[in-house]
């Protein structure tokens, strides 16, 4: 019973590192149909330059509010003169990303070389508590779920409960209304486009502390984004949150029960999904 | 005044010629030998690559890029840890390049690929550091020799240790779920279950595996040991989870592959006292060839070398040494490969020779992670041998024709 | 004489002339990028034709590969059954992954994805049949009627010849009734319904081709490599081949070769003397969404008919 209690755990603080950047990528795609493969790096580059903060500093929250702010720059530049220029088109975005996505990689490669780097962390997140039964769990773990709760809720309000985020929901489900109610959609991409970068920027210095970074960790954290993008449905909020756990849960459990199957336990179940429910769990047809 | 000039020169060139046992003529007419050096430099395993190029550098600069009276030309070629790539890169440093030499590649599978290419070409390949136990047992090229370690080599002293020196009599392995893995812990498993010991449970784990809590969530109660073979960022990923579920209150812990000297900065004092490595090479062996190759490691780099460092280097080092016996003659490739086989090599990992199968008999160590204090690096983790297992042979006890034919270590 | 058919006539006996003047490496490069051209033009059939972007082309590649391999190094099956087997099999998995042509857009993107993830997994954990990591080595050289071709440039014509015959053939198919159909479905899939086209029919046809083409190139592959492991499943591979039709231009027949041509001789030559060149695929990759959006092929027709427009 404990230990599945335990996986739960696992699976959720997995699952929440995981919403942070799927949140972003999943909000952005619905609002302007952008596929920003690019996502993977700027959660790379903001560990990085997080873990550099960390060093200099010794001040965690800096590290998270610098990587992040970090991202919003780089990902306003990529989003103004890159992506903006293209219009539409989900194969030019997707090249374009990449190639994105590869050059900022090479650069950190270049800048922080190709060690496992681990942000250190603060002491009041090191360690783990003793929970009854004396088991002993991470507190940085039980910090990141809190993170992912604080995170989806705060974005669940601010997508359900504000002006902006009323404008935002009719942008996703129709843009020509929204345009033609007279509101700045320009201004509103950018800023939604600037959330997402952020929350990818922070994914990353937390990330840097939970599983380290290295190159090619991008394409690893993209590709299991994804996953949470597509099993929640494309454009969700709700989707994400769902995706998160599905995957962060699949992925602890898969791996404690049927570790044979490990290759599988997250492609498997998302292959068969879509042949059933191509569009994802809350996800509309686009 | 320009003559003058030019016989002082002249001078000097036959002064230094004469220093170092050959004629002017020679010296012209022998072209440099190029080796080409496969090593990821990009990709995941961007810096055990680059450490295995410094390793080779640094030996060469050391004997200034000269063997056998010829000057030593070296082409890097970047393999991304891609057996494709691998591939393609070693076919083009033999067409293209026309070395007369490959050394590596780093990555267990590319091993097997670089292999086929010296097949094709006929250039020798001294294989170093992919670890592949086919290459030296089951698939071998009459053209390929290996200077650094099987697989299983470093796995079945493991085994004894548990046994014998630790008294353990059941434990559980985790191990890295790809070829270098299966082989390294399921030696380890060969030996310490024929002594009568007994394997709990081996937890396999993906390369590149995001989270360690399900791994050591899953580690049997009452289990004697712990035993991990990880590589990469995951060694960091299981370091941490180890602690922060409090395994360290509940298990023992006994790594065959886990706490290199890479990973030792990204560390702190709770490894202090963890047997984190049993291999063929850690940066704490105490003899004077090692320091000497640590120090000036450190001086160059400012980092402590790891074993993929002193492989490379005792790579070029027996290069060296062949090459110097058969007087640089780099074109006969049978003089080249027969000099490889016979020398024997005092490197800083010890003495090392090849068995009649290709492969390196050498020490193998446990090691204990220690802090020491380094004149430039400061308070630092260091690996410091405990227990030497001397000239270890890829069949550990068994003879040849037995080990092979029991065939490979297959999960 | 059409401008065209010249075209062709001297392309053809510029790559005839190849193996007399370059060296063996540049004949290896050159088999290797028509190769992965070929594999670039299969996932190609799918984008430039029917807009379906797929991400597991690699698998029908490599599961064909390694047939042949395993047959021919295990089971001692000669060249012409085991490429045929090879064919088959890469074939086979294709009918069966077509079904994601139930999904549309970056939907179909992403389960394609998710099979190809599956085929690498099968490659990489199944290691007593696949040879895990290690692959399969040493595949002997190609046999045909008792004539072996292993010589680079013999191997190099035999490629060119095959390579001929298939792009005749998907020349064909693409200016048949059915590439004109997909074509259709590319650019409106409603109308095309509504004329009373079975889209869905007509999608799964295409994808089952092309996943012979893939196969096909898998086969060619594993002669030239003689050598399989896993990576030739994975996912780079798919989005390699993907992003080669696009640089070069979709929907073209040289398009996928170009890109090919680009992408390998950076990596596999540049490589050599630019350490960062990952960086510079990165800014090619830019540099084409930018200034060449229908790729290299694009670009040489705006040339052309900006040139023609000049001139009258």
């Amino acid at each position: 019973m404990t230990a599945i209690v335990l996986q739960a755990i696992n699976g959720l603080s997995l699952a929440a590192l995981l919403f942070l950047l799927a949140s972003g990528f999943t909000v952005t795609f619905g609002l302007m149909r952008v596929v920003n493969m690019a996502y993977g790096v700027y959660y790379l580059l903001g560990g990085y330059i997080g873990l550099t903060v960390m060093r200099a500093t010794g001040s965690f929250e800096l590290a998270m509010l610098v990587g992040g702010c970090a991202i919003v720059v780089l990902g306003f530049f990529v989003d103004r003169f890159l992506i903006r220029p293209i219009g539409s088109n989900h194969l030019a975005q997707v090249l374009l990303t990449v190639g994105v996505a590869f050059f900022v990689g090479e650069v950190c490669l270049a800048i922080w070389g190709g060690d496992s780097l681990k942000i250190q962390l603060p002491s009041y997140l090191r360690g783990s508590v003793e929970l009854p039964g004396g088991i002993y769990y991470p507190k940085l773990r039980l910090a990141l779920i809190g993170f992912g709760v604080f995170a989806a809720l705060s974005l669940w309000l601010l997508y359900h409960k504000t002006q902006i985020g009323a404008v935002v929901r009719a942008g996703v489900d129709d843009r020509e209304m929204v345009t033609a109610m007279g509101i700045n959609i320009d201004l509103l991409f950018v800023l939604v486009s600037a959330l997402a970068s952020f929350l990818a920027g922070v994914a990353g210095v937390v990330g840097g502390a939970f599983l380290t970074l290295n190159p090619g960790a991008e394409w690893d954290i993209l590709v299991l984004a994804l996953v949470v993008v597509i099993v929640g449905g494309l454009g969700s909020l709700e989707g994400a949150v769902l995706g998160s756990i599905v995957v962060g849960l699949l992925d602890a459990y898969g791996r404690w029960l049927a570790p044979d199957f490990s290759y599988f336990v997250l492609f498997g179940p998302m292959a068969i999904l879509l042949l059933f429910r191509p569009t994802g769990i809350f996800g509309k047809e686009h | 005044m320009l003559n003058l000039r030019a016989l002082m020169f002249g001078g000097a060139v036959l002064a230094l010629s004469v220093a170092v046992g050959v004629s002017p003529a020679e010296v012209q007419e022998k072209k440099p030998i190029k080796i080409g050096l496969l090593a990821p430099l990009t990709g995941p395993l961007a810096s055990p690559g680059t450490e295995m190029v410094n390793g080779f550098r640094q030996y060469w600069n050391s004997v200034n890029n000269m063997a056998g009276g010829r000057k030593i030309e070296i082409v890097v070629a970047d393999t991304t840890c891609n057996p494709d790539q691998a591939l393609t890169q070693a076919r083009r440093l033999a067409l293209q390049e026309k070395v007369d030499l490959l050394v590596g590649p780093l990555c267990g599978h590319e091993g097997p690929a670089v292999a086929q290419v010296s097949a094709e070409t006929g250039v020798p390949l001294v294989m170093d550091p992919a670890g592949a136990d086919d290459v030296t047992k089951w698939k071998r090229t009459p053209t390929v020799i290996r200077t650094a370690v099987s697989s299983s080599q470093i796995g079945h002293p493991l085994g004894e240790y548990l046994y014998k020196d630790l008294g353990l009599r059941n434990v559980t392995f985790i191990g890295a779920d790809y070829t270098f893995g299966h082989e390294v812990t399921l030696g380890a498993v060969k030996t310490f279950t024929d002594l009568g010991g007994k394997v709990d449970r081996i937890i396999w784990n993906p390369v590149g595996t995001k989270d360690y809590s399900t791994t050591v969530n899953s580690i049997p109660a009452g289990t004697g040991a712990v035993v991990p073979i990880v590589v990469g960022a995951d060694r960091i990923r299981l370091f941490e989870d180890w602690f922060n579920y409090g395994m360290d209150k509940k298990h023992k812990i006994v790594a065959s592959y886990w706490l290199h000297e890479d990973v030792l900065p990204q560390l702190d004092d709770r490894a202090v006292g963890i047997i984190g490595n049993v291999l063929h090479y850690v940066a704490g062996i105490d003899t004077p060839e090692n320091k000497a190759f640590v120090e000036e490691h450190i001086k160059l780099y400012k980092r402590v070398p790891s074993w993929f460092a002193e492989s490379a280097y005792t790579a070029g080092l027996w290069v060296k040494t062949a090459l110097d016996k058969i007087n640089g003659n780099v074109e006969d490739r049978d003089a080249f490969l027969k000099a490889m086989r016979t020398v024997e090599v005092k490197a800083p990992r010890g003495p090392v020779k090849l068995d009649a199968y290709d492969n390196p008999i050498q020490n193998v160590y446990v090691s204990k992670v220690e802090k020491v204090n380094h004149p430039v690096l400061g308070n630092i983790l260091m690996n410091k041998p405990i227990k030497t297992y001397e000239a270890v042979s890829q069949f550990w006890t068994w003879k040849p024709e037995e080990f092979l034919a029991r065939g490979p270590y297959k999960r | 004489m059409n401008i065209r058919v010249i075209g062709i006539a001297v392309l053809a006996a510029v790559l005839a002339l190849v193996p007399s003047v370059a060296s063996e490496y540049w004949v290896g490069l050159l088999t290797q990028i028509l190769i992965f051209g070929l594999l670039a033009l299969s996932a190609d059939l799918l984008l430039g034709h029917a807009g379906l972007f797929s991400l597991c082309h690699a698998a029908f590649f490599a599961v064909s590969a390694y047939t042949v391999a395993i047959l021919q190094t295990r089971y001692g099956v000669t060249t012409i059954p085991a490429a045929l087997a090879g064919l088959g099999a890469g074939t086979l998995l294709a009918a069966i992954f077509a079904s994601a042509v139930r999904t549309r857009g970056v939907y179909f993107i992403l389960i394609t994805l998710a099979f190809g993830y599956i085929v690498w997994g099968v490659a990489h954990r199944w290691a007593s049949f696949t040879g895990g990591d290690n692959g399969v080595t040493n595949v002997p050289p190609l046999t045909l009627a008792g004539v072996q071709i292993a010589t680079k440039a013999h191997y190099y014509y035999f490629v060119l010849i095959v390579l001929a015959l298939a792009l005749a053939l998907y020349r064909i198919l693409t200016t048949s009734p059915f590439g004109l159909a997909l074509r259709g479905i590319k650019s409106s899939e409603t109308r095309m319904r509504s004329l009373g086209y079975r889209v869905g029919a007509h999608l799964y046809v295409a994808f089952v081709i092309s996943g012979f083409y893939a196969s096909l190139a898998g086969v060619l592959y594993i002669y030239f490599n003689r050598f399989v492991n896993p990576v030739a499943a994975g996912f780079p591979y798919s989005v390699e081949a993907i992003l080669m039709a696009i640089i070069g231009g979709t929907g073209t027949i040289l398009g996928p070769f170009i890109g090919s041509g680009i992408i390998l001789i950076l990596r596999n030559w540049v490589s050599g003397f630019f350490h960062y060149y990952t960086a510079v695929l990165g800014l090619i990759f830019i540099a084409t969404v930018l200034w060449a959006p229908n790729g290299v092929m694009g670009l040489i027709k705006s040339l052309r008919s900006g040139n023609r427009g000049e001139g009258a």
